[in-house]
């Protein structure tokens, strides 16, 4: 608009009346020319004042010099705006600050805020968070954690509280791989999100080594006698962190640590319902099937015992308590030991140390002063300490015996020493149960002859009684074929009355055949009589195989159940054909009584001797679990 | 006529060079911003010390720029990811040259003019200084904030050319401590309250605004009304993690008609084995204080070592400090060092935190020839 303004005469015309007054009023009202534009009228007319004044000349000299100069410098200023502005690229940078500083430069200092005004009342905290706006300050401290970042962060993007309300505050130190690179990089993408649900809100990343000597390494970092140094300056870097990124307008604070493989999405708002000081969940890690499927991993969380207070008392000032070593067996309850997988999530419970994998506290326990005290507080430190410091300022410390996440399983030195260990105990206990063995048939072989031959004696009188049995019924069973045997019984008494009628008319014919016996032979009638009786003999035995192949196995139960009143000796063998079975042994007082005198009580030491190894079993791995806790 | 040609032709071409001056400007002012050259992307940002802060998000101990008003629909950019380098944040004896940054935080209970005129004397360049106040609720609390916002709104006028890197107010969450009735028979009990709440708002104050750029901590009690104007450079040319002057009160002796000064703060001291014995004694909840008759504790305290004529850098080693004035390195804080609320060793709030930070391997000293002064009321 303005370069189309610019051509347009409009302008010339309207000031060009005015220019003469203003040239009279220089030239003529003062005789001494001032500027520009009236220069020209003196080299019109020099006579006029020439002689009067002479100096005057000089300066008109210089003056018009200047006035070409100035002329010049316009012009060229002009052409180099114009070419400016057609070619952005000449436009110097340089030019182009200095005019924003100069145009801006007084207004930075009022464009920048130096007071704050935070009302500590607004950030109490409460269970429904998400609902009041509570910002929350997520804390991770990290040391060598590359390979654990992507997972970290897949966790972040998934939880479920308004990520705008999420601060998120990292402590980078001592690390010998790129964890600092990858973090920023992930932090970048993070940020860069389309969409701005995605977004987090202030990211501050903490860059500081404490010059730590001690390894990060499974073995170095689970040793007994690294551990109290370990703690201490683990604790330290949290303190660094949280001292840090804690602000006024935090309400809560979540310490998470990157190694947590499996965790509820809701768990920010699931810890903060319950609205506790301090919370935190049950940690576990999964194994191998063959290491047991599952562990208790943080042994942190833990309520105080008389044994381990009496302990603390004995110990020097300096002293640090860790769980899960034999050095100190403090017989306290862990958190993690209660879990059951089918309990009541939200099941509280008081606890005196907390584990650090993932605690929710309210930011006022954090401004009223308790952290993870980097000395022996109470015989503890970091977060042991940090739940005893809490617990000294009246805060409450609970934790959620069956809410569990799930930590990352590494196959660790503990973990293949365990391994190893699981390996002797298999070995033990073959040989034991083979020492078991040769006993017991020591044991038979020299006490308990006269039962066993008993036995013997009286199972070969019950088979000696079937026998009889199936040469007397022929059957091997009181209930098989019986349907059959009715029905063949019939056709047997026809066949024998039949029999018997044809012997009558053959003694008859006999008797008559007798009498002319002389004339006669006799020899096909005998025959035939035999063949009869044979073939007769024949159809018998057919009809009994039937029976004998159709036998179903024998039913106990049932048996016993349907069967008719029967002979004494036929119960006895059923309730033997049970023995050989392995079943119901007990239903038969003889058996029992026998069992007792040998298997049974083998049975029973068993039992017992299982039990025990299962014990043992379970504090063996409770020791090594509590090892397998960093 | 003939006169007015040149100045014509003249006046047109300054008309021709303004309106190319016009268009020029114009054209800058108004183009549309994507043909400004913009700043590269920097997903990485490091924080100077004395740098603005982007957002409102950041540490207290930084000022921000405030943000830019957005439109209806427009939604405010995610905050930056920032990098705080704080290997390189030093405490040395010369923290000017090093342009290390001080944070000095007072718990306010009553404001005093003479102490804000004091803090604006300091010679410390002000662009390194951030302060940090919190006030309890109620009449009183409400007061002091009115006050120290009216003074804070002259000194911190953007053209005051001398104004503090930032100032950071909070309110407590909890409830003052009143006075009881029977204050003499429970005047231990009530100490204790007292002190112990003290710890909690200076606690509250000190983790909230410790940001990652601080190197010192300036402990100032607001009834401190006089202090060298060099006071944070001789405190910190000492080098030591935390230093404690003496504190004096000036008062009109009637007796020789003149003004003098006296001891005030005796909460600096150096243990003693009667205390030691005593506290050996106690209940884990009880603590020793000073200057209670029945609690005679024969600790040597810096207030009876100083001597006016003597050199004023004379150090002392301590074991319990006062809170009126004390210089503390960032770091002692940073690795945990707080005010005890609770009986710790038998010892609370500054003195606690004396203990506390000699557990974490921090000693204390004391200067008990150079003095700050105390209001008198």
């Amino acid at each position: 608009m303005n370069r189309h303004a610019y051509p347009s005469s409009g302008l010339s015309p309207t000031d060009s009346p005015q220019s003469p007054k203003t040239f009279f009023g220089n030239g003529g009202g003062r005789r001494v020319p001032t500027m520009g534009e009236s220069g020209r009228g003196f080299h019109i007319r020099p006579d006029k004042y020439d002689d009067k004044y002479k100096p005057s000349s000089k300066r008109t000299m210089w003056q018009r010099r200047r006035k070409s100069l100035l002329r010049l410098g316009g012009m060229l200023t002009g052409v180099f705006c114009i070419l400016m502005l057609i070619f952005p690229s000449l436009r110097p940078a340089a030019l182009f600050s200095a005019l924003s500083l100069f145009t801006l430069g007084g207004g930075e200092e009022f464009n920048i805020e130096t007071v704050r005004y935070y009302d500590l009342s607004n950030v109490g905290g409460t269970s429904r968070g998400w609902e009041r706006e509570e910002r929350i300050l997520l804390c991770a401290p990290l040391r060598d954690a590359a390979p654990h970042l992507p997972m970290f962060f897949s966790h972040l993007r998934n939880l479920t509280y308004p990520h705008n309300l999420i601060d998120l505050a990292f402590l980078v130190g001592d690390s010998k791989d790129d964890t600092a690179e990858l973090l920023s990089d992930l932090l970048a993408q993070l940020q860069a999100a389309e969409n701005v649900k995605e977004t987090f809100g202030e990211i501050s990343v903490l860059e500081k080594d404490f010059g730590q000597v001690v390894n990060q390494d499974v073995e170095s970092r689970h040793g007994f006698a690294a551990q109290a140094g370990r703690r201490k300056s683990m604790a330290q870097a949290r303190n660094w962190l949280l001292s840090a990124a804690l602000r006024p307008t935090h309400s809560w604070v979540y310490w998470r640590d990157v190694d947590v493989e499996t965790a509820p999405f809701t768990i920010l708002e699931d810890l903060m319902r319950h609205n506790k000081d301090v919370i935190v969940p049950n940690v576990w890690r999964p194994l191998p099937e063959w290491l047991g499927g599952e562990q208790p991993y943080d042994l942190n969380s833990w309520q105080e015992s008389e044994t381990a207070l009496a302990l603390a008392d004995t110990l020097d000032e300096d002293a640090v308590i860790v769980e899960g070593y034999a050095e100190y067996a403090t017989w306290r309850p862990h958190l993690a030991y209660l879990r059951d997988p089918y309990g009541d999530p939200d099941m509280e419970m008081e606890i005196d140390g907390v584990g650090g994998v993932s605690i929710l506290a309210k930011a006022k326990v954090f401004r009223s002063g308790v952290h993870f005290p980097a000395f022996s507080f109470e015989k503890h430190a970091e977060t042991e300490g940090f739940g005893k410091m809490a617990k000294r300022m009246s805060f409450s410390v609970v934790g959620l015996p069956h809410y569990t996440i799930w930590h990352l399983y590494e196959p660790s030195y503990e973990d293949i020493r365990h391994m190893e260990e699981l390996e002797q105990e298999r070995a033990a206990q073959e040989a034991a149960e083979q020492q078991r063995r040769e006993r017991t048939e020591r044991i038979q072989q020299d006490f308990d002859t006269g039962a066993s031959s008993q036995f013997e004696k009286d199972k070969a009188a019950m088979r000696e009684a079937v026998r009889k049995m199936k040469e007397v019924r022929g059957r091997s069973h009181p209930d098989e074929g019986w349907a059959e045997d009715e029905r063949f019984r019939g056709q047997r008494e026809e066949t024998r009355r039949k029999g018997e009628e044809e012997e009558g008319t053959k003694k008859e014919e006999e008797r008559a055949a007798a009498q002319k016996v002389e004339e006669l032979p006799k020899a096909p009638v005998v025959e035939e009589v035999a063949k009869k009786i044979a073939a007769d003999v024949e159809q018998k035995a057919q009809v009994e195989a039937k029976p004998e192949a159709a036998k179903p196995k024998p039913d106990v139960a049932k048996g016993a159940a349907l069967e008719p009143p029967s002979p004494p000796e036929k119960s006895s063998e059923v309730k033997l054909q049970r023995d050989a079975d392995g079943k119901a042994h007990l239903e038969d007082p003889l058996g029992e009584i026998k069992e007792l005198g040998g298997d049974s009580a083998a049975a029973v030491a068993e039992g017992v001797r299982r039990q025990e190894v299962k014990m043992q079993e379970a504090a063996q791995r409770a020791a090594a679990g509590g090892g397998g806790k960093s | 006529m003939a006169i007015s040609r040149p100045v014509r032709r003249n006046s047109t071409i300054t008309y021709v060079l303004a309106a190319i001056l016009c268009i020029f400007f114009l054209y800058f002012f108004f183009a549309d911003s994507t043909s400004l050259p913009s700043l590269p992307f920097a997903p990485r940002q490091l924080y100077h010390t004395k740098q603005a802060a982007q957002n409102a998000l950041s540490p207290p101990s930084l000022p921000f720029i405030k943000p830019t008003k957005l439109g209806p629909d427009e939604i405010a950019p995610p905050p930056p990811v920032v990098h705080y380098r704080m290997n390189n944040v030093t405490t040395s004896s010369t923290p000017i040259e090093n342009r290390e940054t001080i944070l000095i935080l007072t718990p306010l209970a009553r404001f005093y003019d003479s102490y804000w005129e004091n803090l604006c004397k300091l010679t410390y360049p002000h662009d390194l200084i951030s302060l940090g106040f919190i006030i309890p609720k109620g009449r009183e609390g409400n007061l002091a904030t009115q006050q120290l916002q009216d003074r804070i709104q002259k000194t911190q006028h953007p053209s005051n050319k001398d104004r503090f890197a930032s100032i950071t107010i909070l309110r407590q969450d909890t409830e003052p401590i009143i006075p009881q009735a029977e204050h003499d028979r429970h005047a231990l009990v009530v100490q204790k309250e007292r002190r112990a709440a003290m710890s909690r708002a200076r606690n509250s104050l000190l983790f909230t605004t410790l940001g990652p750029t601080t190197s010192w901590v300036l402990w100032l009690d607001s009834d401190i009304v006089e202090t060298p104007p060099s006071l944070l450079q001789d405190l910190a040319s000492h080098n030591k993690p935390i230093i404690v002057p003496n504190c004096f009160q000036r008062y009109y002796n009637k007796e020789e008609e003149e003004w003098s000064t006296r001891p005030y703060d005796f909460n600096s001291w150096q243990d003693s084995p009667t205390a030691q014995g005593l506290a050996e004694q106690m209940g884990p909840d009880e603590i020793l204080l000073e200057g209670y008759a029945e609690m005679a504790t024969y600790r040597s305290l810096m207030a009876y070592m100083a001597d006016t004529t003597a050199d004023p850098r004379a150090e002392v080693d301590l074991d319990g400090v006062g809170g009126t004035a004390l210089l503390v390195k960032a770091e002692v804080h940073r690795d945990g060092a707080m005010f005890p609320p609770f009986p710790f060793y038998h010892l609370i709030e500054t003195e606690g935190f004396a203990k506390m930070a000699s557990r974490l391997g921090w000693r204390s000293f004391g200067l008990p020839n150079y003095f700050v002064y105390h209001y008198n009321e």
